[in-house]
């Protein structure tokens, strides 16, 4: 009985957060030179596993019997805890290393119940830690960067950042909008086709993270190529038809919120946090 | 050098022969510099091709966030190419990225394998014909190859991006390659190739430019994961005057390239036109310089 009490403890304690809300800190500058560029290692992330290791370590030998084996992860859990509370200066304090060798000392004791105690005690320092800073890092160190990525404006013939291309795409857009409804039919032909043209190279960054086409067909495939032929088309007639224009503006608009629900919010922290 | 000959015929009979010369580490995977040892023209080439700079190329590195987008990795650097497999990354010597061990020794047999059947005392080698086929490119140009297939010509890639430069020796190492006649030998350079003027074909017709890939045999760029274009700039002047420009990038990524013999039509603003002036100019993937295809002033009615 105890040692399932023992196993749903730690498997919340540790590893798990379960924050009420979500914070977003800029990560500290000493953290960098364990994620690439400076390094291919990732070597905090990597003392994460082995700590979390650890804690499985003890529970599953204590559930067998075998308090010496667990003795063995305890002391383990607590050189690594130790070493990663040197590895990024600006942390320090979420560590309480007396809380690791406490852990050692309960289990030593032989009390399943000391060893809960223990356990949730170190636990809570590891949960309060990735409260406040695990969802930033993953965002910065674990999302590519949409700044190194350019897309080359197809009106223009100059590579642009992704931004910077957004932006251009969307002022023929609206430029289209703006002309369409005064009625200057040429002006609004010109700022479609620019915005057609801007759009249907939108696809070509995919590529630059994405190795499935399938991907890149759910978001900006032959439905939305459809749309785009579509609007060329209905630019296309004498006398432009303004409400099927705008309907099919709408459709091409889905694939956009598409794309920008899946890659937009990584890009705003990754942005945010540069400043 | 025939008493050098002789002498090492002596070492222990032909069947010995075979193991006496045997260079270990070649069956080690080695750095492609240890194949130049005896293979020095072939390595020259290979330095000047894109599979040289496939790891190093400055691009590549900006693009995976120095190496960091794992996915990325594996046919850039390597390490075994068996068609119809997708490769492996390898653990070895990625600057040298698409390397000559990486296409030609198999971990099965610990061999080198090659189109020809050769005596290679150094190495062990296996003749195999796969080697010439499109099907041993496909495993990292896989688009360019489903492209190449809906193609159905008869032509492989090696038969355009690995011209036969005739009968060559295969190794230039004294005094080894006297033991060796000349065999066919294809560039090794992998020369990315220009299209010719003649083969875009570019009309007129009413309300649109159309433009036909009628020589390369697969889509006019093609990609896998690079983003070469071709842009299409066009000046159309009309019977009143009037002038106006369309300007296209048609790309792999955007699915806009030309593929092979379908027609692709360009739309240009209505009026009643006089001539249309194209330029088409091409971008590789690795390149900043845009060259020219082909220039071409239509008329109508287009003959
Ligand atoms: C000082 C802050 C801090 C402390 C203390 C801390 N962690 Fe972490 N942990 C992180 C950060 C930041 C990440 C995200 C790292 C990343 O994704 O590269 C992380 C990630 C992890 C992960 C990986 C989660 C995943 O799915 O990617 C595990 C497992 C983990 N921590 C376990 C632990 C355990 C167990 C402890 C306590 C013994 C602990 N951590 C203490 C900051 C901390
Ligand atoms: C800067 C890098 C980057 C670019 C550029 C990018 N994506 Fe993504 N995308 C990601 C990441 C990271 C994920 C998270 C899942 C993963 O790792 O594949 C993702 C997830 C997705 C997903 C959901 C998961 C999947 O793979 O099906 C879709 C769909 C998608 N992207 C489509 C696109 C399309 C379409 C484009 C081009 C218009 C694009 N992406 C451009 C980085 C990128
Ligand atoms: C990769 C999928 C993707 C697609 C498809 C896409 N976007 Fe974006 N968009 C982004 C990303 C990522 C950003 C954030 C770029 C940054 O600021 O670095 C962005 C930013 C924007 C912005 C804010 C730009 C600024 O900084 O002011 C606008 C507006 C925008 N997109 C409009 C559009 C429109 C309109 C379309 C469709 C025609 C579209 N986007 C399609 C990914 C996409
Ligand atoms: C399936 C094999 C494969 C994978 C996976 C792959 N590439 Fe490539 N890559 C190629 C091939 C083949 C070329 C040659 C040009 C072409 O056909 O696209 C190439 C060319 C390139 C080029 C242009 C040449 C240069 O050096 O400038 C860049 C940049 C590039 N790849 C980046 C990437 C990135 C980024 C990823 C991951 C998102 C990636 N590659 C994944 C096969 C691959
Ligand atoms: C010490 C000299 C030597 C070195 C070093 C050497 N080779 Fe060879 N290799 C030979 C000889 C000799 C032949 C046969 C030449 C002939 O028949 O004309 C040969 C033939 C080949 C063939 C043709 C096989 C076929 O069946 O078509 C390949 C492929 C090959 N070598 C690959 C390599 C690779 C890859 C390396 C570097 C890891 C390498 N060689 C290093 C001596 C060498
Ligand atoms: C292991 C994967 C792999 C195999 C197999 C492979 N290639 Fe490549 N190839 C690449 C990569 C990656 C690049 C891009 C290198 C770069 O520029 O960064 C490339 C580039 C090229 C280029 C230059 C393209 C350009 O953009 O200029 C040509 C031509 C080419 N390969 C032809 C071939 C042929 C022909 C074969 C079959 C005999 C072949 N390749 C087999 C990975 C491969
Ligand atoms: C992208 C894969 C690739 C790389 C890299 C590569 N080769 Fe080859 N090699 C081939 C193919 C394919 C053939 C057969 C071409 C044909 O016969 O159509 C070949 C043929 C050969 C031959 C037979 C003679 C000839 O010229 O056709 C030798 C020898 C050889 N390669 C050695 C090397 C050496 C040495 C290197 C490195 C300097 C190297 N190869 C790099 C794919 C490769
Ligand atoms: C009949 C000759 C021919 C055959 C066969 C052929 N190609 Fe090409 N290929 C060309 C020409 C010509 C170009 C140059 C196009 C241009 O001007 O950019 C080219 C360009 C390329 C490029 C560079 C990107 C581009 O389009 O500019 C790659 C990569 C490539 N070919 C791969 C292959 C592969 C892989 C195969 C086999 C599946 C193949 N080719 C078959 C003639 C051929």
């Amino acid at each position: 009985m105890k040692a399932k009490a023992l196993i749903a403890v730690l498997s919340l304690s540790g590893i798990l957060f379960s924050a009420d809300k979500v914070i977003l800190k800029k990560p500290p500058e000493s953290l960098k030179k364990f994620y690439p560029p400076a390094s291919q290692k990732f070597e905090f992330l990597s003392n994460m596993y082995s700590m979390s290791t650890a804690f499985y370590g003890i529970n599953l030998n204590i559930n067998e019997g075998n308090w010496k084996g667990a003795k063995e992860w305890a002391l383990k859990l607590k050189k690594t805890y130790i070493e990663t509370s040197k590895m990024v200066p600006e942390w320090k304090d979420y560590f309480k290393p007396k809380l690791a060798d406490n852990l050692v000392k309960a289990v030593e004791s032989k009390s399943v119940d000391k060893v809960i105690e223990a356990s949730k005690k170190l636990g809570q320092t590891c949960a309060k830690c990735h409260a406040d800073n695990q969802v930033a890092v993953k965002l910065v160190y674990h999302f590519p960067s949409f700044d190194n990525i350019k897309i080359e404006d197809p009106v223009e013939f100059m590579e642009l950042e992704t931004g910077k291309y957004m932006k251009k795409l969307t002022n023929s857009l609206k430029a289209l909008k703006v002309y369409l409804t005064q009625g200057n039919v040429e002006a609004a032909q010109e700022a479609g086709a620019n915005f057609i043209e801007r759009a249907r190279q939108l696809r070509s960054m995919c590529s630059k993270c994405h190795t499935n086409k399938l991907s890149e067909e759910v978001i900006v495939g032959k439905e939305f190529e459809g749309h785009l032929n579509k609007l060329e088309e209905l630019l296309s007639a004498q006398k432009p038809n303004r409400e099927e224009i705008f309907k099919t503006l709408g459709s091409i608009g889905m694939s956009c919120s598409r794309c920008h629900n899946v890659h937009l919010i990584p890009a705003l922290v990754q942005e945010a946090f540069k400043k | 050098m025939i008493p050098l000959l002789l002498l090492l015929l002596f070492l222990g009979g032909c069947e010995k022969l075979e193991t006496v010369f045997v260079e270990e580490d070649l069956l080690q995977r080695p750095p492609a510099k240890r194949c130049s040892d005896c293979h020095a023209d072939i390595y020259r080439e290979w330095k000047k091709s894109r599979h040289f700079h496939a790891w190093t190329s400055e691009r590549f590195r900006i693009e995976t966030e120095n190496y960091a987008k794992v996915k990325c990795l594996a046919c850039h650097a390597p390490h075994q190419v068996d068609p119809g497999r997708k490769p492996e990354l390898r653990a070895e010597f990625r600057e040298d990225g698409v390397s000559c061990v990486a296409c030609h020794f198999k971990e099965e047999t610990k061999s080198m394998h090659g189109p020809l059947k050769v005596w290679s005392p150094p190495h062990p080698s296996k003749q195999d014909l796969s080697y010439t086929k499109s099907s041993f490119c496909a495993s990292c140009h896989r688009e360019t190859y489903k492209e190449w297939k809906l193609a159905k010509v008869e032509r492989s890639c090696q038969s355009c991006h690995m011209p036969s430069l005739g009968k060559r020796d295969l190794i230039q190492k004294f005094p080894f390659h006297l033991f060796h006649l000349a065999k066919p030998r294809t560039s090794h350079e992998f020369p990315s190739l220009k299209a010719r003027p003649e083969d875009v074909e570019v009309r007129l017709e009413p309300g649109k430019i159309v433009l036909t890939n009628v020589g390369v045999p697969h889509n006019l760029p093609t990609a896998d994961q690079g983003d070469p274009k071709l842009y299409l700039l066009a000046e159309v002047i009309y019977s009143d005057g009037r002038r106006k420009k369309v300007r296209k990038i048609l790309s792999p990524q955007s699915k806009t390239a030309l593929a092979y013999r379908e027609p692709r039509e360009i739309r240009i603003p209505p009026g009643e036109v006089k001539e249309v002036r194209v330029k088409l100019l091409r971008r590789l993937a690795w390149s900043e310089e845009k060259e020219l295809i082909k220039e071409i002033t239509l008329r109508t009615p287009s003959p």
